[in-house]
């Protein structure tokens, strides 16, 4: 029984009690969906939606690894939804359940990870960009429209110190093979040293790696340039603005191309309450639901119908719904095998060491 | 003697402003009127307000209580007699099970109890997996500290007590206990704050569907540090001064009686 | 001792000894036994690990029991480095705690019974708020606008020397590293202290041992038990710390922490994560003991 630790075979074990029985569990981000929204679905479908939080992708799927069950939904993030996939670890959905499936925008349907999309429903994406600002780099003449911004010298000396980037393995090599002219899902051991060395060369640069606090630096006013998510420069842009800051936080999708990370409504096999997990997708897949979330993150919203309450500054905004050129040159994360997974925290780690 | 008593003094409160200023801004920017913590833009109470009426996290914060009060108390209880049995008795293998814990990184304790739970014990996660990975960390810290307590301490007290015909119990209750009281107080404290504010462990080791603290709080943190959760830890900060100071009352109560029959 | 004493002590041996020892035998040795099997395995394709039977008809080409993680610990000294850094950063943290503790818990420890209590209570008291919260709270004390970032670099202007960031440097981790393991060092010491008779201290003077002599030849040899209690309880769990550097740190602050939570929470390398857990636990078991072995002749004295 101890070695099915990785086969995650989900058991169905541990009977929830009757109690429980109308009760939706959400394995979910934290913030990641309205008070308000909650409201109106438990009232739509005299239930109770009980959330659990994640705060990484990683952190999730270790948990289900072990063997952790019980979660009717999960909302993994497209390279996670992958492992999950092929993890067999999901339950397939029921098309009929979903009439409002029609809503979303076909570009973000049919991913090469979910062909026919069999196991998910996209919810929001992310795009991993470029956040400055503005009137700092514009006294500086420094370009906002490509990586080289964080990758060349002759731009970061006069930057240094106060430029982050992702502390992620997959995020980081994704901005220096886009940069190098690669796919982000490149795996070839030459392009990923290239891609190496490229980082380890503007690294004394950097100021630090960083996945939050640079929301905060960038409003601040203590960091001008981060890599990040459009979801967070929205924040940090927001942010600006309402402490009444000298300064604007632009965030621009570099022309290279950049990640985008499609998060997905995904039915855990493990789940108690498949019915109302359905429920609940189509619920979230009503416009007015979906923009809800938009409204209030600034993430980008793949719901055709959900436009027209998004708010307008929102909606015009092209880092955080991008044109569709623009949108041709993001790419989302594959998974990655055993062995590359192994090579790239070794190349990870050298370039932390050195 | 006074010169010197300046000079520990002065760097005592060196050392407590260390501790103290951090928990200061905390404190400061939980009452400021901006999302953002940087600088002081005016006082608020809206993120009282807001905490107060975030169900979810009012219930997270009672069932981190109970965790915290539940493990601190079992592992206070085993600490101090893992404590005590390897300093009395020349043990071979529980020194290593006691100290081991705390040299294991939380991650694989976190991960490695799910396994075990789940794979082998059959275990439904809940309240209590939490408290039993809880008790499992914090044991060590406790039989540390009590076990540096009794070292060198004056063996001739246990054996005038035996010799005076008590029971190994009242030896225990009526010497042993009142001298390492300290330590045992020390132990549960830090017990207390390991077990309130961890996140990997609870996280592996929590079942679905009851909110906990540290993982509303941690989760938060990773989208935004917003003064919410400056305004939790000041609550938490004033809960734990509270139920101290209450502790302590009953405490002296109880000695000072136990003072009176003992003179 | 008699007949009837031995077995008396017997029972209370397993009266005492045992519970804690059952509990940990079950909670502590069986997950320990999992992650040194888990050490010995391969990865999963897709995280998780890989089955020990052969399967029939599944991706998984590898399976059953492998020392591959070890292989590849010993592969590269890079990994050797990192204990050594890791070793480095914890040796400095139990030394600066030590050395901000001990007045504080002399300090305690001599002050009137009743007021124990409290300055204990008010050590631990900023522990009760979020571990994260306090960090970040650092965050805006080093940061580069920060009212003691502009005092220090005034003070190194005078001098010519040019602006230093304390945040985002190993220098930031390590005041991270202290100041959430403070409380590990100053708890033991005090437990230590408070039981030290002063009348020695009284006497030495009365023979006239000057305060400093006092402290060196009574104060500090009776503390060496709490001393090295508390060393232990910062300099073991500082190895396995990974939010200081992530969050403090700046490009190049990585340590043992880091790399074994990547292992969980990255690149789903269970095995190689618990073999470095694994090596990790031996490094510290064996310093223990060599701190023992050390101590021996020391505490051997006061007997």
């Amino acid at each position: 029984m101890l070695f099915m630790a990785g086969c995650t075979r989900s058991d169905e074990r541990a009977a929830i009690p009757n109690k429980d029985r109308n009760v939706l569990h959400l394995f979910n981000w934290n913030n990641y969906i309205s008070t308000e929204t909650i409201r109106r679905f438990e009232k739509s479908c005299d239930c109770r939606l009980s959330q659990d939080y994640y705060s990484d992708n990683e952190e999730m799927l270790a948990k289900l690894a072990a063997g952790a069950s019980g979660y009717d939904l999960i909302v993994p993030t497209s390279n996670a939804m992958d492992t999950l996939i092929r993890q067999g670890a999901l339950k397939p959905l029921d098309k009929s359940l979903l009439p409002n499936l029609k809503n979303i925008d076909p570009s973000y349907l049919d991913t090469p990870f979910d062909p026919g999309n069999k196991y998910s429903v996209p919810y929001a994406y992310t795009i991993s960009l470029l956040g400055f600002n503005q009137e700092k780099i514009k006294e500086l003449g420094l370009p906002t429209d490509t990586w080289a911004i964080i990758f060349e010298p002759r731009y970061l000396e006069k930057i240094k110190g106060r430029v982050t980037v992702l502390d992620s393995q997959r995020e980081l090599m994704a901005a220096a093979l886009k940069y190098l002219g690669y796919s982000i899902n490149d795996a070839d051991e030459k392009h990923w040293k290239e891609a190496a060395d490229l980082i380890v060369r503007a690294k004394p640069y950097w100021a630090a790696f960083s996945n939050t606090s640079y929301i905060k630096e960038l409003a601040t006013g203590n960091l001008w340039v981060a890599h990040g998510y459009s979801n967070d420069m929205f924040q940090a842009a927001l942010d600006a603005k309402k402490t009444g800051r000298s300064f604007t936080i632009g965030y621009s999708t570099p022309n290279e191309g950049a990640v985008l990370a499609l998060d997905s409504m995904v039915l855990h096999r493990s789940g108690k309450s498949p019915d109302l997990a359905h429920q609940f997708v189509n619920f979230m897949l009503e416009g007015k639901n979906s923009a809800d979330l938009t409204n209030l993150l600034g993430s980008g919203n793949p719901n055709t119908e959900a436009m027209q309450y998004v708010q307008p500054e929102i909606a015009a905004n092209k880092a955080i719904f991008p044109s569709r050129e623009s949108l041709a040159r993001l790419e989302m994360l594959r998974d990655l095998d055993r062995k590359q997974r192994r090579l790239l925290s070794r190349l990870w780690t050298e370039i932390k060491l050195r | 003697m006074k010169r010197n008593n300046t000079w520990l003094w002065s760097a005592a409160a060196l050392v407590y402003a260390f501790l103290y200023i951090p928990l200061a801004i905390v404190v400061v920017y939980s009452f400021n009127d901006s999302r953002l913590n940087a600088e002081w833009v005016g006082f608020t109470l809206s993120w009282y307000k807001a905490l107060f009426n975030n169900a979810e996290m009012l219930t997270a914060a009672g069932n981190s209580l109970i965790i915290a009060l539940s493990a601190s108390f079992s592992a206070t209880v085993l600490g101090t007699m893992a404590g005590l049995a390897i300093h009395r008795y020349n043990l071979k293998v529980l020194p290593v099970l006691v100290f081991t814990p705390v040299a294991m990184p939380e991650i694989l304790l976190g991960v490695s109890l799910l396994l075990f739970f789940l794979q082998v014990l059959n275990l439904t996660l809940g309240m209590v997996s939490i408290i039993i990975a809880h008790t499992t960390f914090c044991i060590g810290f406790v039989a540390i500290i009590v076990r540096a307590r009794l070292q060198d301490m004056d063996e001739s007290l246990f054996e005038a007590a035996r010799d005076l015909g008590a029971s190994p119990w009242q030896t225990f209750r009526l010497v042993t206990l009142p001298l390492i009281m300290p330590a045992v107080v020390a132990g549960a404290l830090m017990s207390f704050t390991l077990s309130i504010d961890d996140f990997v462990i609870t996280f592996f080791t929590k079942g679905v569907g009851e909110p906990i603290l540290p993982i509303q709080i941690y989760t938060m943190i990773k989208v935004a540090v917003t003064p919410e959760v400056n305004a939790i830890s000041t609550l938490l900060m004033l809960l734990t001064l509270v139920m101290i100071i209450i502790a302590a009352k009953l405490d002296a109560h109880a000695s000072s009686r136990d003072a009176k029959t003992s003179s | 001792m008699s007949k009837g004493d031995l077995r008396e002590g017997r029972v209370a041996r397993l009266l005492v000894g045992g519970p804690p020892f059952i509990f940990l035998l079950i909670f502590f040795v069986g997950p320990s036994l999992i992650m040194i099997l888990t050490s010995f395995r391969f990865p999963g394709e897709f995280g998780g690990l890989a089955p020990i039977a052969a399967p029939a008809a599944s991706a998984e080409s590898e399976h059953g029991f492998t020392p591959e993680a070890y292989q590849f610990f010993f592969s590269d000294l890079l990994y050797g480095e990192i204990f050594f850094k890791s070793f480095a950063m914890a040796a400095a943290t139990t030394f600066i705690c030590l050395i901000l503790a001990y007045p504080l818990a002399v300090l305690i420890a001599r002050s009137e019974k009743r007021f124990r209590n409290l300055l204990v209570l008010l050590v631990v008291l900023p522990f009760a708020s979020n571990f994260l919260i306090r960090i970040y709270a650092w965050m805006i004390i080093l940061g580069p606008e920060s009212a003691l970032s502009q005092f220090i670099n005034a003070i190194l202007g005078v001098f010519g020397i040019g602006p230093v960031t304390l945040l985002f440097s190993p220098f930031a981790v390590l005041v991270g590293m202290v100041y959430v393991h403070l409380p590990f060092m100053v708890l033991p010491l005090y437990t230590n202290l408070e039981k030290h008779d002063p009348a020695l201290l009284n006497a030495a003077q009365d023979l006239g041992a000057n305060g400093w002599q006092r402290f060196w030849q009574i104060t500090w040899p009776l503390s060496l038990p709490g001393v090295f209690s508390g060393s232990a309880l910062v300099f073991i769990p500082v190895l396995g710390m990974f939010a200081v550097p992530d969050i403090l740190g700046g490009t190049g602050d990585i340590l043992i922490g880091n790399l074994i939570k990547d292992q969980f929470l990255g690149t789903r390398d269970w095995p190689f994560g618990s073999a470095l857990s694994i090596m990790l636990t031996l490094a510290v078991l064996s310093v223990a003991a060599l701190a023992t072995w050390l101590a021996r002749p020391a505490t051997g004295q006061q007997g």
